[in-house]
C-alpha cells in the first residue's frame, strides 16, 4: 500500500502490485480477491442482466484469427441503437481518480470494465468496419495506421493487428485506430475482449513506442479465461448507460482452451521450508480461500488445482508462497541454522585491499569513492578521444557519466579541484575499479596530492610497499608516459621484477588548466591486482648488532644527469661488507656548485657482525669507496 | 653593627627559606631579601658610604651571602616544584585547542562495509566478489528473469555500445550468487558487497550508482526461521540495539517465497512518522528462498539444497546510522563530509 486519499466522500488507495501478480491484480476485483482471501470474507456475486434481441451476432459479423499463437481467444459482442453521449458522473469521476480520461459513455464502459476485471476491451463503430469481418493478423511490411489520437505509426510484419478487409482498425492489444472510432453518429457497434500473447504486444509496444494501459496488462500476462465475463460486464454497462440493444451470443475464437494446472504439494515440504508447522486442515483453508481446489493424496501431499487467473502459479514453491503470506510470516519464529561452525576463508583481495586503504590513512591521505564513470570533456581532456579500449554506454544519464573511467585519475583530479576552495593542502586516494573493452576489470589504487612535492608521494609510496611486505621496487624516470597525463620530466614509472605496476609522478599542467586547478599536483596511480600478488605478510626480526657500528659521511659531486640510484650503487658495491647501510641525507643544486653538477651527500654505516671496527679498517673500506667514486669520469668526492 | 646585620640577616633569611612549603612564599622571600629593594641589596647599597677598605671587606662578605641565600633558594625551589619554574612564554593555556595530528579518514562506506562484513564473518560467511560489467545471462537469465519479461523493466538498466555479447552494468549484486555456485559446492555462506548501477533520475534518496550487499546461505536444512534469525543478529549489532524488524511478502523472480525486510524506523521507533510514511518501518531489504531454477541454473541440485539469499543496499544502511540526509554526498567527493568519518 502506497498512499490512501480521500476522493470526495470515497477513498483511493495507491497499491503497488509486484510484477507476478500483475497478472491478475491490476484490476479491482483482483484486489478484492486478495483483500477477500486475506481476511477470509467472499466475493459477493456479480450481476448481469443482458436482455438479448433475436437476431444473433454470429450471423450479422465474422472474426477470423489468422495468427492464434499471438491470439489465443477473441470475443466480440454486437450492441445496435447506442447514443453515444457523455458518461454518468460517478463513471467519469472513478475513471478519473484512476487516471484515465472519460471520452464517451460507450468508450468509458469498456475501460471501466479493463480497471474492474483487468481485461482490456475495445470497441469499433460496426458501420466503419469494410465487409463487415475483423481480421486477427501480423501486420505487412510497409501498412501503416493512424490511432485514436492522431499518431501515425509504421508497422511491421510482427505487430499483431486487428484489421477488416482493407486495412488495419488497431494495433492489437495496444490501440485502436482513426478508422473505426467511435463518434457521435454511432449507432452500431462491435465490442472486443480478447486474449492476445504477452511477448507480442511487449514487441509492437516496444517496436511503436507506446505504453498504454492495455498493453501494460497485456504484457504482464492475462487469463484467457477473462474475456468472457468481462465482454458481458461491459455489455451489460453499455446496455445500461448508453440505452444499446445487444444482440444474442457471443462470437467467441478459442481453439485451443487453456485449463487449470495441477500441482502435487508436499506438505513436509511446506514446513521444511517456512520452518513452521502448517497443518493440513491449515494449508486446506488458506487454499480454499485463494480459490484453489485441494484433493489429499497418498504420501501427506495434497493434488492442487490452481485457478487458471493464477498464471504466476506454476511449481510448489510458489503456492508455498501463498501459504507462507496468508499465514503469515510474523508467527514464523528466529532460529539460528545448524550449520558447521568452520570459520569462514579469508578473501585475501579484500583483506589486501583493506590494508592498503589502511595505510594510505596512515599516511595521512583520505579515502574518496567517486562514480564509475567519466565525461565526454573527460576524454578530451585527458587525450583519449578515439580512443577504441574505453566502454561508452549506450543509454547514458547525461554527457557526465558516459564512458566506464579507464583510470582512477581524472575523478580524482576533479576532487581536487572541487576542494581546492575550501582546503590548502589536500591528500586523496581511492580504490576502484577501471575498465577497458572488451569486459577488463582492474582493480586499481591511485592518489593525488596537492601542496606537497614529488618526494613525499613518492614516501607515501614505499610506505605502502614497505608496509605490503613488496620488495624490489625501481622507480625508472619516465621518457614518455601514457598519453601525456604526467610530466616526463617529473614523473617515474614504478617497476617490480620486470612487471610495470603504475605510475608516479607530476601531472600535466596542462590538464591541470584545463581543470581549473592552481598548483602543482603529485599523483599515483598502481595496479592493485598485480600488487596483491607481490604482498606479504611474511616478517622476520633482523637481530640487532652486537658491536657498535661507525658512521661516515661522504660527499659526491656528480653531473645532474646521474641518479641517485647509481652513486648509491657504486658505494654499495664497492663498500661491501663492511657498508651496511647507505642513506641519502642531502641533496643540493645551486649556484655555488659547477655548471651541470649536483652534489649528494651520503651517510655510510659500517658494521661488522663478529667485532668492533677499529678506526684502521673503517678508514680502509672507506678510502675504497673512495676510490671507486672517482674513478667515474666527472664524478668528485668532496673532501 | 652593619656585621651584626649581615649576620642576624642570614640566620633569619635561612629560618625562613627551611620553614616554607610553597613556591609563592618562597618567591616572597627571594624578592625580601634579594629583590631590588630587598634587604640585602639594601644594605649593598649602603655600603657606598663606608671607607674604601671597609667596603671592600663588607661587599666581599655581602655578596658571599647574598649567593649562598641564592643557591640556597634555588635548591628550595627545586624541592618544592622542580620544573614548575618556566618562562613566561612556556607557560600554556590548557584550554586554548590542540594541534590535530595529520590524519587520513577512510569513506564511510568502506568503514560501513567493513562492519557489516564482520559481522557476518563472524557468522561464518565468507566475503565474495564478481564482476560489474555482465552479460544477459548472469544479471537476469540465469536468476529466473527471462527475456521479453516485464519483470526485467523493474531493473533499469545501463546497456554498454558492444560489438559482439550485449553487456549491461549489473544492477544487483545477485549475479555472483550463480557465479559462486557455479564454482563452489555447498553448503555455502557468502556475503558479496560491491557496486551496482540503475539507470535513474538521482535525488536525495536515489542514485545511479550505490553500494550493495548481497547474502547467500545454501545448506541442506535451511528455512525461513534460520534466515530471521541470522538478519535480525546483523541488525541487533550493526544498530547496537534491539531492533524490530518484520517480513512481508513480496516478489522477485530469484526467490521464492520472498520478502522484504522492514526495520523499525529509526526517528519515530515504530510509532509512524513522515520518513516511515505512518508505517512505523523502513524498508531496507529484500529477500527470500532461492528459487529452484536459480539453482539450476548455477549446476546445484534443488532436491538436495535449499537456501536463502538477501541483499540490501550499504548507502542506505549508512545513511540510517550516521543520519546522513542525501545520498549524493557519498560519491561527492567533497573532503567537508569525508573528514566528518
Amino acid at each position: 500500500m502506497e498512499e490512501v486519499k480521500k476522493e470526495g466522500k470515497d477513498f483511493s488507495m495507491d497499491i503497488d502490485i509486484r510484477p507476478n501478480r500483475a497478472k491478475d491484480c491490476l484490476s479491482h476485483k483482483g484486489v478484492a480477491r486478495e483483500i477477500g482471501a486475506i481476511l477470509n470474507l467472499k466475493l459477493k456475486p456479480e450481476i448481469i442482466k443482458i436482455k438479448e434481441t433475436k437476431e444473433n451476432a454470429e450471423k450479422l459479423f465474422k472474426v477470423l484469427v489468422k495468427d492464434k499463437k499471438a491470439c489465443p481467444r477473441y470475443n466480440a459482442r454486437l450492441v445496435k441503437n447506442v447514443k453515444v453521449s457523455k458518461s454518468p458522473e460517478w463513471i467519469q469521476e472513478r475513471l478519473k481518480s484512476c487516471g484515465l480520461r472519460p471520452i464517451n459513455n460507450i468508450v468509458d464502459a469498456t475501460n471501466y470494465i479493463m480497471l474492474e476485471t483487468g481485461q482490456p476491451l475495445h470497441v469499433f463503430d460496426m458501420d466503419k468496419i469494410a465487409g463487415r469481418e475483423i481480421i486477427v493478423r501480423k501486420a505487412k511490411m510497409g501498412e501503416k495506421i493512424t490511432s485514436l489520437d492522431n499518431e501515425k505509426y509504421d508497422l511491421d510484419g510482427n505487430i499483431l493487428i486487428i484489421a477488416d478487409r482493407e486495412s488495419p482498425l488497431a494495433i492489437a492489444g495496444i490501440k485502436g485506430g482513426k478508422k473505426a472510432e467511435i463518434d457521435s453518429k454511432t449507432k452500431e457497434i462491435v465490442l472486443e475482449a480478447a486474449n492476445f500473447n504477452q511477448q507480442s504486444v511487449r514487441y509492437a509496444s516496444k517496436q511503436i513506442g507506446l505504453k498504454t494501459d492495455s498493453s501494460l496488462r497485456f504484457e504482464h500476462g492475462i487469463d484467457p479465461n477473462i474475456t468472457k465475463i468481462s465482454i458481458n460486464k461491459a455489455a451489460y454497462l453499455i446496455q445500461e448507460i448508453a440505452g444499446g440493444e445487444v444482440y444474442a451470443g457471443i462470437i467467441d475464437v478459442y481453439p485451443k482452451k487453456i485449463s487449470p494446472k495441477k500441482i502435487n504439494l508436499d506438505l513436509d515440504y511446506i514446513n521444511s521450508l517456512l520452518g513452521v508447522k502448517v497443518s493440513r486442515a491449515e494449508t486446506e483453508n488458506i487454499l480454499k480461500r485463494l480459490e484453489f481446489i485441494t484433493k489429499r493424496i497418498p504420501g501427506n501431499k495434497l493434488k492442487v488445482t490452481v485457478p487458471t487467473f493464477r498464471l504466476d502459479v506454476s511449481i510448489q514453491e510458489d503456492i508455498i508462497e501463498d501459504i507462507g503470506r496468508i499465514f503469515g510470516y510474523l508467527k514464523v519464529p528466529s532460529i539460528f541454522p545448524l550449520a558447521e561452525i568452520a570459520p569462514p576463508k579469508r578473501n585475501n583481495e579484500v583483506f589486501w585491499e583493506d590494508f592498503t586503504r589502511d595505510v594510505l590513512k596512515e599516511a595521512g591521505f583520505n579515502e574518496t569513492i567517486n562514480y564509475s564513470f567519466i565525461s565526454q570533456k573527460d576524454l578530451e581532456i585527458f587525450g583519449l578521444v578515439g580512443d577504441s579500449d574505453i566502454l561508452e554506454l549506450e543509454n547514458p544519464l547525461s554527457t557526465d557519466f558516459k564512458y566506464l573511467r579507464p583510470s582512477l585519475i581524472p575523478n580524482i583530479l576533479k576532487n581536487i579541484e572541487k576542494n581546492q576552495k575550501t582546503f590548502k593542502n589536500i591528500k586523496i586516494f581511492e580504490f576502484g575499479k577501471v575498465f577497458r573493452s572488451p569486459r577488463t576489470e582492474t582493480k586499481m589504487i591511485a592518489g593525488a596530492v596537492i601542496g606537497s612535492d614529488f618526494y613525499e608521494v613518492k614516501g607515501a609510496v614505499e610506505f605502502l610497499f614497505n608496509k605490503s611486505g613488496i620488495k624490489g621496487a625501481e622507480y625508472k624516470n619516465c621518457k614518455a608516459t601514457e598519453k601525456g597525463i604526467f610530466i616526463p620530466e617529473a614523473s617515474s614509472e614504478i617497476v617490480i621484477n620486470g612487471d610495470q605496476i603504475g605510475f608516479l609522478g607530476e601531472i600535466s599542467q596542462q590538464i591541470l588548466k584545463k581543470l581549473k586547478i592552481d598548483g602543482k599536483v603529485v599523483a599515483f596511480d598502481l595496479n592493485f591486482e598485480k600488487l596483491v600478488k607481490l604482498s606479504s605478510e611474511q616478517r622476520e626480526y633482523s637481530p640487532i648488532p652486537k658491536y657498535p657500528p661507525a658512521l661516515r659521511d661522504l660527499a659526491v659531486l656528480v653531473p645532474k644527469t646521474v641518479t641517485v640510484k647509481e652513486v648509491a650503487d657504486k658505494i654499495r658495491n664497492s663498500g661491501k661488507p663492511l657498508a651496511g647501510n647507505v642513506e641519502l641525507f642531502d641533496f643540493y643544486e645551486g649556484k655555488e656548485l659547477p655548471q651541470g653538477m649536483k652534489n649528494l651527500a651520503f651517510r655510510v654505516i659500517y658494521q661488522s657482525e663478529e667485532k668492533t671496527l677499529n678506526a684502521g679498517e673503517i678508514d680502509q673500506a672507506h678510502r675504497k669507496i673512495i676510490d671507486s667514486l672517482e674513478k667515474e669520469s666527472g664524478w668528485q668526492v668532496r673532501k | 653593627m652593619e656585621i651584626i646585620d649581615l649576620k642576624t640577616l642570614k640566620i633569619e633569611a635561612n629560618k625562613e627559606i627551611d620553614n616554607t612549603a610553597d613556591l609563592k612564599s618562597l618567591d616572597d622571600i627571594d624578592k625580601k631579601y634579594l629583590g631590588k629593594k630587598g634587604e640585602l641589596t639594601r644594605i649593598l647599597r649602603s655600603l657606598q658610604i663606608l671607607p674604601k677598605e671597609k667596603r671592600a671587606n663588607m661587599g666581599k662578605a655581602a655578596n658571599e651571602v647574598k649567593n649562598v641565600l641564592k643557591q640556597k633558594i634555588e635548591i628550595k625551589r627545586k624541592e618544592i616544584g622542580k620544573d614548575v619554574i618556566i618562562a613566561d612564554k612556556e607557560r600554556i593555556d590548557a584550554t586554548r585547542p590542540g594541534k590535530a595530528p595529520i590524519q587520513g579518514h577512510l569513506h564511510i562506506l568502506t568503514q560501513t562495509r567493513r562492519e557489516v562484513e564482520e559481522i557476518f564473518r563472524s557468522m561464518g560467511f565468507e566475503v565474495a566478489e564478481g564482476p560489474e560489467v555482465e552479460n544477459e545471462w548472469y544479471n537476469f537469465d540465469a536468476l529466473n528473469i527471462p527475456k521479453n519479461h516485464p519483470a526485467r523493466d523493474v531493473w533499469d538498466t545501463f546497456w554498454l555500445k558492444s560489438a559482439k555479447e550485449r553487456l549491461l552494468l549489473r544492477t544487483h549484486t545477485s549475479p555472483v550468487q550463480i557465479h559462486y555456485m557455479e564454482t563452489h559446492k555447498p553448503p555455502l555462506r557468502i556475503i558479496v558487497p560491491g557496486n551496482v548501477f540503475r539507470h535513474e533520475a538521482t535525488d536525495q534518496r536515489h542514485e545511479f550508482q550505490l553500494f550493495q550487499v548481497e547474502g547467500l546461505m545454501v545448506d541442506k536444512d535451511i528455512s525461513v526461521p534460520n534466515f530471521k534469525a541470522i538478519v535480525g543478529e546483523f541488525f541487533r549489532r550493526f544498530f547496537n540495539k534491539n531492533m524490530g524488524f518484520r517480513l512481508r511478502p513480496d516478489f522477485f523472480p530469484f526467490t521464492e517465497p520472498s520478502f522484504d525486510i522492514g526495520m523499525t524506523c529509526l526517528i519515530c521507533e515504530g510509532k509512524g512518522c513522515q520518513l516511515c510514511k505512518g508505517s512505523g518501518f523502513l524498508e531496507v531489504a529484500g529477500a527470500g528462498m532461492v528459487h529452484p531454477n536459480v539453482f539450476k541454473a548455477s549446476g546445484v541440485d534443488p532436491k538436495k539444497w535449499k537456501g536463502w539469499a538477501f541483499g540490501f543496499g550499504l548507502d542506505r544502511l549508512a545513511m540510517m546510522k550516521y543520519k546522513i540526509n542525501d545520498v549524493r554526498l557519498f560519491r561527492s567527493g567533497d573532503m567537508r563530509f569525508l573528514n566528518q568519518f
